[in-house]
Order: structure tokens, then sequence, then C-alpha cells
């Protein structure tokens, strides 16, 4: 029940390259983290998400709801878990207001 | 050094794959006819797809040669969707019936494009020297439309109807069409030797995109797509494309029936071959994919102010005309 799904019309892709790229600078201490790393094509148009909305995104396979993805996010984001659900749930709002997103409203 | 925008590729989003050669047809624009290619086994072209997956590659499209004609295509396109890739194709619809739409709605592709040079059906027949290929491509077009597949309608714009495309666009309208590519003519293969004849001046391609761009942004009913890079350099023009320039290379690629991987069909260039090279050594490192992706203003490019968003237009066209990838795009009205 309220697992997040993404729209299957969607095509997208992980950039590999540029994801690990971002991951080093980001161990290294520099800043990256909002170059984009997952794109999607959405009606001949390219969108980019950044490294926590490529993860998220990633994670969204109708298996998981908003706190399992916080709890997946947490080991790989080392912030506070307040903030971290702040912005988990700012950023699946605004996906699933844009039809990117949805809810599975299943009960089982 | 990389272009930026294509570092973050890590793969190609489409792959225009020539399964063969052969066609049933012989048109007189095309740029396969002379093209002679071994070809692979089943076994082989489901290797390729594995590496197309395993590189995420989210597009395939097969051209030709006519797909229709290769035995292997349903089992291949088959295998392509169940491992995720999205497939489509470019037919010239003489082998497109009844049982062919439901082969292909049952292979799930994501669309098929139908050629259709003339809305004058006697001289669409004439162009692809075929009596009686308008009425079987409109035909493939209703087969689509009842078999529930989405259907597109490439033409390729020459003297033969670049007056008159408003009728292609009706043409599509009467038949569900979903898309109209309205193709910039290419200058290879049989459209190199028949280009005195066929090609516009640079003046006329002006007129036509100018005409066809306003009607484009009338038109709610169907959307109508351009390919040709050189239109960027048009005052005005605001559409929003992934990348500047020709996209070969950039974002797609050509493979060859033997896997030969070109930039595009209409380059001849091989870069590598998909099953024996290393994939990412090609798509980062080679050479022409980077000239490609760097160039550097030449002749009358030089200090023209639209550079920037036309990068010389279409590389295959300068190519084919001057034997350089750099030079100025023929079709360039400036
Ligand atoms: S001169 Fe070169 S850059 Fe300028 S519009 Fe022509 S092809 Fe494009």
């Amino acid at each position: 029940m309220n697992k997040l799904q993404r729209n299957p019309d969607i095509v997208w892709r992980v950039e590999k390259r540029r994801q690990q790229a971002v991951l080093e600078r980001m161990a290294a201490g520099e800043e990256g983290g909002d170059e984009g790393t997952v794109i999607l094509l959405i009606s001949g148009m390219m969108h980019q998400l950044n490294l926590l909305g490529g993860m998220i995104w990633t994670l969204c396979d109708g298996q998981r709801d908003i706190e399992q993805l916080v709890t997946e996010l947490q080991k790989e984001f080392d912030v506070d878990p307040t903030i971290l659900q702040a912005d988990v749930q700012e950023f699946v709002a605004d996906l699933v207001e844009r039809g990117w997103l949805s809810y599975d409203q299943s009960t089982d | 050094m990389t272009n930026p925008l294509t570092e973050q590729f890590s793969a190609p989003l489409t792959f225009n794959w020539t399964l063969s050669y052969s066609c049933n047809f012989a048109c007189s624009h095309c740029y396969s006819r002379e093209e002679q290619c071994a070809e692979l086994t089943l076994a082989e072209l489901k290797q390729i797809v594995d590496r197309l997956a395993r590189h995420q590659v989210p597009f395939i499209n097969f051209g030709g040669g006519e797909p229709l004609i290769h035995k292997d295509l349903f089992a291949l396109s088959d295998y392509a969707r169940q491992q995720g890739l999205n497939v489509s194709m470019n037919s010239n619809g003489w082998l497109l019936d009844k049982q062919a739409a439901e082969q292909i709605k049952a292979c799930g592709f994501r669309s098929v494009g139908i050629s259709i040079d003339s809305a004058d059906g006697a001289l669409h027949d004439d162009f692809r020297n075929r009596p009686g290929s308008f009425d079987r491509a409109v035909n493939a077009l209703d087969e689509l439309a009842a078999a529930g597949v989405r259907s597109t309608m490439s033409s390729v714009i020459s003297r033969i109807n670049y007056q008159n495309f408003n009728d292609l666009l009706d043409l599509a309208r009467e038949h569900q069409v979903a898309q109209v590519y309205l193709h910039n003519f290419k200058c290879s293969g049989r459209g190199f030797k028949n280009r005195q004849e066929l090609d516009l001046t640079p003046e006329e391609w002006k007129d036509f995109y100018l005409e066809a761009l306003k009607v484009k942004e009338e038109t709610r009913d169907l959307l109508i797509s351009f390919d040709d890079p050189v239109i960027a350099s048009l005052p005005g023009y605001k559409e929003n494309s992934l990348v500047k320039g020709s996209s070969c290379g950039k974002l797609s690629l050509h493979l060859r029936p033997n896997g030969d991987m070109t930039p595009c069909g209409f380059i001849p260039l091989v870069v590598g071959n998909i099953l024996q090279d290393d994939f990412e050594e090609v798509w980062y490192n080679s050479p022409v994919l980077n000239k490609m992706r760097n160039k550097e203003a030449k002749g009358k490019c030089q200090g023209c102010g639209a550079y920037e968003d036309c990068l010389g237009g279409c590389t295959a066209r300068a190519f084919a005309t001057t034997g350089d990838l750099s030079e100025p795009d023929p079709h360039c009205w400036k």
C-alpha cells in the first residue's frame, strides 16, 4: 500500500559514469550533487535528476513506500534523517504531481 | 576534450540498425542500394541486443534495406523487447499486411514509420520505381491503425514534394498517423547521384523550412518533426533539441548488417564493431566520433553568428560533398 511506482511510459537511464564521478567528488568533499545522474525521456524531451533524485527514482519500483525510501537512502547519505525525509517528500510530491510517479493504492 | 554534454551520455539513446541492405524497392533517393555487407545469424543478432541492453541503450530503430524482408525481424524484436529495449522500424509498407501488423503488435513495437514521398500516388510510385507502392504504403498505415500500433510517416523532402508538403500532412491525418517526419535530403548513395534532379537549392531549403516551421507551430492535431540541424540558424528558431548540430555520434549510432558501427547511416566511416570491440572504448574515444562532437568552424561558418546553435549543419551532408566532417553544410543559405 502506498508504494511508489515509476510511470512505465517514461524511458530512463542511470548515467553510470556521471554518477560515479559525482560520488567520487562527494567522497572527496567537493560539490557536485546537483549534476544530472539519471536521464528521463518524456515526449521527446530529456530531463535530468541529480544524485538524490536519481536514487529516489531508481528505488521507486513499486516495492517501497516513502518510509522505506528514506531508510534506503539513509545508508547512502550522511544527513539528518528529518532533513532527508523532508527532501524526499518534497521531491516525490513534485514528481507525483507531474505524473512521473504514482502511488500504488492496492492493499495487498 | 570531449563535449561536456556528450560526456554525460554513457551510450547512445538510439541505435539505427540496418539488419540487411536487401530491399524489394530501388528508390531514387536511397543511400543504401549500392551497399553490400555480410549478415549475422539470429544468435549473433541477439548478442548485439544483449550488449545494447547492458549499455542501457533505450531505443533501437530498424531501417535498411527493408526490415520486413528480414527473416529474423520478429524473433529479434521480440527478444529485444524482453531485454527492455524500445523497438521501432521504418518500412516502405509493401509487405505490411494485416498479418504483419498483428505480428508487429504482438512483438510490442513502439511505433512503425512508413515512407511516403508524395501524396500523389503516381508520383510516389514513380519515385519508388514500383507501381502500386503508394496504395500499399497507405494500406500499411491503415493496417497499423487497425492493429493498434502507433504509426509515423517519413517523407524525405525533395523537388517532388517540397511545395506540396501540406498534402502529405493531410494524408497522414486521413490515416491516423501520429507523427510526420519531414527528413532532410542526405546526398548519400543514390541521393548523391540524383542530387541535381532531387535536391533543393539553399534558398529553396530556407523558404521550405520557414513555411514548414510556421505550419508546425499552427498544427495541433499532428506532430511534425525535422531532423535538419541547419534550421537552428533560422532567426527566431526556438525548438529545444537535445543536442546542438547533428545528433549522430552524440545521441545515436548506426549499425551495419555485420555489426560495424558508423556515426549514422549516411556517413560510411566505421568506428568499431559492436561484437568485436569494447563499446565504451569506441563510444568515448573514437577519433571520428570525437571529431563530430567537437567540430571546428570552417569556411563561411567561421564568424557566423549561428554557429553556436547550428554547428555547421548536417555533418553527413558536409562529409558527402567535401570529404570533411567540419565543412559547412552544402544546404546552408548563409
Ligand atoms: S555558415 Fe555554418 S554555422 Fe552558419 S548557418 Fe551556415 S552551416 Fe550553420
